[in-house]
């Protein structure tokens, strides 16, 4: 049992090391790839793939977590009398947490399990190594420009479900519970500040690069035949959901860190 | 038309390839040996605890059809998967040229592919391309293109080498598997390589289609003079294309000559391979083991 442990352990190390490498290269690479011409059709191929066909389900998501959000606050702030101010809680909310996290899980189910699944494909049918035997890097011609597309894709997408979540969730508050418009926007322009806007665009940048490169690496190292490939994509939302996760926190902590470092008197205030 | 030129026989001795060839008074004359393209060193491969090759040297000579023979699994394809690099060796080395390659980063590593055609088992055409953008994709990526009329030319006229002009615009799902497998030759020759690697070129097709292919090898080795390894386990078509046949089993060279050689070659797994038989041991195995009347039951008993 202790030997089944141990080789357990050294597996799981080594595939964190393959991974290390895996995304080292697939960032490296990418960097490079920026001042290629060659890699922009690429580039612009995927971002058409990834983004275009996502911005619907990324809307209903975010507007469903608006009008989620107004429903179950309501009850709570009118109790205090401070119905007006859920506008506040509702928008801090979407654009500073639950947008970018949201809308990051729902790519990572659309676009991670689709690359895990045509690069798994790619790889059990030998297309990977024929690009490589044509002397091609596969990071270069595959990766690169699916981590590029997530990464300029994933902000831009989660400004519309953040979009969505503020119209849903404005929408729920004045024609279900009757809040007076002007009030709800001006206390949610006063709370609502660039910074938070800021905090949640970035968040969805990286949540983008690790649902790249997670996706790429589980379609790059993908088992044989069809049970192979299901296994990959399964491993590669889960393995990203987690990612995005722990993202969150970490960042969450960053980005409060900083602002006391820059803000502390405000900070002190509010 | 077979390739090997009669009464040959060849030796592998290290590094050096050396040809003898019997005279008219059946003498054994040696010839100079052809001058190694691709070379490997005491190559072992393992996967886990698996040993796959084992301390395998030979080398291949330039101009020459090289046939690697071999039951399913005896290391083949892993073995010319080395040639290129695609694989990196447990130990040992691989030269190209002289130089040696298996310790080269990726990067180097893509200079020197550029100088291999593979022909992949199943073609591995890039099924979201047609065939002419499966053609132009080395292509693309290692020449740079100022006519593009030019470029479809070259297409045109590789796809007319393996006799599909006209499948241009064509998505591999669309091709046969004979018609996949020439596609995927053409494409392999698309940067003019100097050494063509097959893998299994003849695999799951009848045997009007691997004749073909049989006779593609022969032409492009002919017309381009290339060097060509073919991994397979058809023996008519390694008997029509082969100026040399090598023999893996168990990861090892168990023999290594012309085809007359391998034909009359004492070793009895030589003989059973080519020949298509199996052991008699293994066939008293098979006879033996698992009874029909215990295999056979019905949907009754298993009620309880």
């Amino acid at each position: 049992m202790i030997a089944a442990l141990g080789a357990k352990a050294v597996e799981d190390v080594v595939n964190a090391g393959r991974f290390g490498r895996f995304a080292w290269r697939s960032v490296t690479t990418s960097v490079r790839g920026c001042t290629r011409k060659s890699t922009f059709p690429l580039v612009w191929t995927q971002m058409f793939i990834i983004g275009v066909h996502s911005v619907p389900v990324i809307m209903i998501t975010g507007a469903f977590v608006g009008m989620t959000l107004a429903v179950q606050a309501y009850d709570q702030l009118a109790g205090m009398g401070l119905e007006e101010h859920l506008g506040v809680l509702i928008n801090i909310s979407v654009v500073k947490e639950l947008g970018p996290v949201l809308a990051a899980v729902m790519l990572a189910g659309r676009i991670g399990g689709a690359l895990t699944a045509e690069l798994g494909t790619m790889n059990v049918t030998e297309q990977i190594d024929a690009v490589r035997s044509m002397g091609t890097d596969p990071i270069r011609y595959l990766v690169a420009p699916r981590l590029l597309a997530c990464l300029l894709l994933t902000p831009v997408l989660t400004i519309f479900a953040d979009l969505m979540g503020v119209v849903g969730g404005a929408l729920v508050s004045f024609l279900q519970f009757g809040i007076n418009s002007r009030a709800y926007w001006t206390f949610s322009a006063s709370a609502v500040a660039f910074w938070d806007v800021s905090v949640g665009i970035t968040k969805a940048f990286f949540f983008g690069g690790a649902i790249a490169i997670i996706s790429c690496f589980k379609g790059f190292s993908c088992k044989e035949g069809a049970h192979g490939v299901g296994q990959a994509c399964t491993e590669a939302f889960v393995a990203s959901f987690i990612s995005i996760l722990a993202l969150d926190f970490a960042l969450a902590v960053i980005f409060k860190t900083i602002y006391h470092i820059f803000w502390p008197i405000k900070s002190i205030v509010t | 038309m077979t390739h090997e030129s009669a009464g040959t026989r060849g030796v592998s001795l290290g590094s050096i390839h050396l040809e003898k060839t019997t005279d008219g008074n059946g003498q054994e004359r040696q010839s100079a040996p052809s001058e190694p393209i691709l070379e490997v060193r005491n190559l072992t491969k393992k996967f886990g605890t698996k040993l796959v090759l084992d301390n395998v040297s030979l080398s291949i000579e330039k101009g020459k059809t090289t046939v690697v023979i071999g039951p399913s699994g005896c290391g083949k394809t892993v073995l010319i998967k080395h040639f290129i690099v695609l694989q990196r060796p447990t130990q040992g080395q691989v030269y190209f040229q002289g130089q040696r390659v298996d310790d080269l980063p990726e990067r180097q590593l893509n200079q020197i592919r550029t100088h291999f055609g593979y022909l992949f088992q199943e073609g591995a055409l890039f099924d979201s391309m047609t065939i002419a953008e499966n053609i132009m994709f080395p292509i693309r990526h290692h020449a740079k293109i100022r006519d593009w009329r030019q470029v479809d030319e070259v297409v045109k006229m590789k796809l007319a080498m393996v006799g599909l002009d006209g499948f241009q615009n064509y998505f591999p799902a669309r091709l046969s598997g004979g018609q996949r497998k020439r596609a995927a030759l053409a494409r392999a020759i698309a940067l003019n390589p100097e050494v063509i690697l097959y893998d299994e070129p003849t695999t799951g097709l009848d045997p009007i289609r691997s004749d073909i292919i049989s006779e593609l090898i022969v032409k492009l080795a002919k017309e381009l003079g290339v060097t060509s390894v073919v991994v397979t386990h058809d023996m008519k078509s390694a008997y029509k294309v082969a100026n040399r046949i090598i023999m893996l089993h168990n990861g090892k060279i168990v023999a290594d000559g012309d085809a007359d050689y391998i034909r009359n070659h004492p070793h009895p797994v030589v003989q059973q391979f080519i020949n298509g038989q199996v052991s008699e041991d293994d066939l008293a195995v098979l006879r033996m083991s698992g009874a029909v009347a215990a295999a056979q039951f019905s949907p009754k008993d298993f009620e309880l």
